[in-house]
């Protein structure tokens, strides 16, 4: 399998390290940072190419790893030449892109597979699996931390804090949470946000409090910060059923601490949680993808999944808004 | 002649009465008078063992001469008994929820205020280690302009030891009831700023046959006047085998950094071969004990008590609103 990576920041040298762990193969990639995009060829050992068509005709699948509102484009791109796509969440930066995205993938026979890693991670992909096992009942009340600071603080001109191009932390970093509640306890239908976003862009203030109630009458509470001091990450996860309890509190992700008397040398610009795995979950992410296209696997997580959840951000930054709760726009309105 | 406070204690029906009972025992200026319960049974059992006597009926309770009582009746019928004791001039403090109806608390503030006696809510957070401190840190200005408080009160379903708290006439609802009041009273403290706007949604998935007829999840929201947001969790979250009775927590975001604080940490893991399953053991320091003490120096020094029947009826009109929120879906809007 042929891959060709689109972009050169953070996300594109986490999915490169685990193409790197698989048979595929990173032909090519591009990317509007030289320095960076260098980097990432020389590690494996692929071309720089000049345009986003050029790349595509030598590849099989391509590997979206740009900033939110270039999805759209990206994909549409790609599906015009048949690749099949791999895409960053979230799927897109409005509702409106995302239902086209699906509409034109599905017409050219291409798949597009969104990158909502968090259903990889093994402690959220252990609780599934508990929950649908059926040990702790009927889903009551489901708690979900996602917790950190501003990426890009040292970048002045970040995208991340341009909230036409981000979507800001609700659409960048709630997705994950509002993507895993859906995946738990099912549709969301109506979504209460409360949130404040600093006006200025370096500012480490946004914080987030939702409440989403699920069809079926499950509560998640959905908790998002890029407001923490540097480097704190914090996520946790707590299901409440009518038959049990499962509890996965903040710091249980981190068997080791360690600290050094050194102060460490560069201040992190974007994280993301890590705990000490023997595969980390972007590879068996990138590794499952990999058995869906080749060999027809069902998708942990479809487009149309990703849809919803983008929808379920939408309603939350229009609820944070107007103050009122929203019912979020979902695949049976489509 | 005694400075002793001469101090009644009034039925044994929550729980926390039996903590009150030993915290005025260890309470030096405190003369326990007896106690009295609808249940005289329940009352022998309690008031026995440490060898206090049991009077049939509060009227009886109170003739026998006390300066105060301790209210721990069923939530609904906090308001005859504190609306009594008020009328004979005694100081009260009251178990939490004050009353389950906005109706109830304002006529026992008003009443109590008439007889010129101490209505004292009992919200022992107000006395936790951790809460003081964390109140301090925040009053201080360490975290600067507090934008958003994520907390949960979260618990087993109470009905393991009474009942009644699954009544929803005695109770006056389920987790909402039981569970909303503790943060809401210490974010209203702390902030120094009053609630404007409630949100709610509940459900009824948890403990559902034990508690057939209340809520047993709820997710609130809150706004204060001040523009920090707040959430609760009051949910019945845990299970009746869950290695301690709950918990609660209260996650602070604010322009000068994070806290992160949770009241109940300071306990002992222990396992036994009796219980086949590790429990909690408390280390930390006793918050109802202080409770009772301000409550008895209060009197003793002739001055408002740090916690009073206002802040009690403040809190019962979040829970009533939040109530109102959850049955309409809608926001609804509190004067501050």
């Amino acid at each position: 399998m042929r891959v060709g990576i689109v972009g050169s920041g953070f996300m594109a040298a986490v999915h490169l390290n685990a193409w790197l762990r698989t048979d595929a193969q990173v032909v090519g990639l591009i990317s509007l940072d030289p320095p960076s995009a260098e980097r990432l060829a020389a590690q494996a050992n692929a071309r720089i190419y000049p345009t986003l068509d050029a790349l595509l005709d030598y590849v099989d699948v391509i590997d979206i790893c740009t900033p939110t509102y270039l999805h759209h484009e990206h994909v549409l791109a790609a599906a015009a030449k048949g690749k099949h796509i791999i895409c960053e969440k979230p799927l897109a930066r409005t509702i409106q892109q995302g239902i086209e995205m699906i509409r034109v993938c599905r017409e050219s026979g291409v798949k597009l597979l969104i990158a909502h890693v968090v259903r990889f991670f093994p402690e959220y992909a252990s609780a599934k699996e508990i929950v649908e096992r059926g040990d702790i009942g009927r889903v009551a009340v489901m708690r979900l931390t996602r917790c950190s600071f501003k990426p890009g603080g040292n970048q002045p001109n970040s995208w991340f804090h341009d909230a036409e191009k981000s979507g800001g932390m609700m659409l960048d970093l709630m997705v994950h949470d509002f993507d895993y509640a859906r995946w738990i306890a099912g549709d969301v239908e109506s979504v209460y946000a409360q949130s404040v976003s600093g006006k200025d862009p370096s500012a480490p203030l946004d914080y987030g409090l939702v409440t989403l109630k699920h069809r079926n009458g499950a509560l998640s509470n959905v908790e998002g910060s890029w407001a923490y001091p540097a480097p704190l990450f914090r996520t946790a996860l707590e299901i409440a059923g009518s038959e049990g309890l499962i509890e996965h509190p903040t710091g249980s992700s981190t068997p080791l601490e360690i600290y050094f008397h050194k102060k460490a040398d560069a201040q992190a610009d974007i994280a993301v949680p890590t705990s000490p795995l023997l595969e980390d979950p972007y590879t068996a992410e990138i590794r499952h993808f990999i058995q869906v296209l080749e060999h027809g696997a069902a998708p942990r997580v479809t487009a149309e999944d990703a849809l919803a959840a983008l929808a379920i951000g939408m309603a939350a930054i229009e609820s944070a808004r107007t103050g009122q709760p929203v019912t979020p726009v979902t695949n049976g309105d489509i | 002649m005694s400075a002793d406070v001469r101090v009644g204690l009034v039925s044994f029906a929550h729980i926390h009465a039996e903590s009150y009972l030993n915290n005025l025992l260890k309470n030096p200026n405190v003369t326990l008078v007896g106690v009295t319960d609808d249940d005289a049974a329940r009352a022998r059992r309690f008031a026995g063992r440490v060898g206090v006597p049991v009077f049939a009926t509060l009227s009886e309770l109170l003739r026998a001469g006390v300066d105060a009582v301790i209210v721990c009746t069923e939530n609904s019928r906090h308001t005859s008994a504190v609306v009594e004791a008020a009328a004979a001039g005694v100081h009260v403090l009251c178990e939490k929820p004050l009353a389950t109806t906005v109706q109830d608390a304002e006529h026992m503030v008003a009443s109590c205020a008439q007889a010129g006696v101490h209505l004292m809510t009992a919200f022992p957070m107000r006395f936790s280690a951790p809460m003081l401190t964390m109140h301090q840190l925040v009053r201080d200005g360490k975290l600067g302009r507090i934008f958003g408080i994520n907390a949960t009160n979260q618990g087993e379903c109470p009905h393991y030891h009474r009942s009644w708290f699954v009544d929803p006439e005695l109770a006056g609802g389920g987790a909402m009831q039981d569970h909303i009041v503790h943060v809401a009273d210490v974010l209203r403290w702390t902030l120094n700023s009053e609630v404007t706007e409630v949100y709610a949604q509940s459900n009824h998935i948890l403990y559902n046959k034990e508690a057939p007829d209340v809520e047993t999840g709820a997710l609130v929201s809150l706004r204060f006047a001040n523009g920090t947001f707040a959430t609760i969790d009051c949910s019945w979250s845990k299970p009746a085998y869950y290695p301690t009775w709950g918990g609660l927590t209260i996650d602070w975001v604010g322009e000068g950094g994070f806290a992160s604080m949770n009241a109940f940490r300071q306990k002992l893991t222990v396992y036994s071969h009796q219980n086949q399953r590790a429990a909690l053991t408390s280390w930390g320091s006793d918050a109802n004990q202080a409770m009772v003490d301000e409550f008895i120096a209060s009197i003793m020094e002739n001055r408002t008590p740090k916690v009073t029947g206002e802040d009690g009826l403040q809190a019962v009109r979040i829970v009533q609103a939040a109530y109102e929120s959850a049955r309409t879906g809608k926001p609804v809007a509190m004067q501050a």
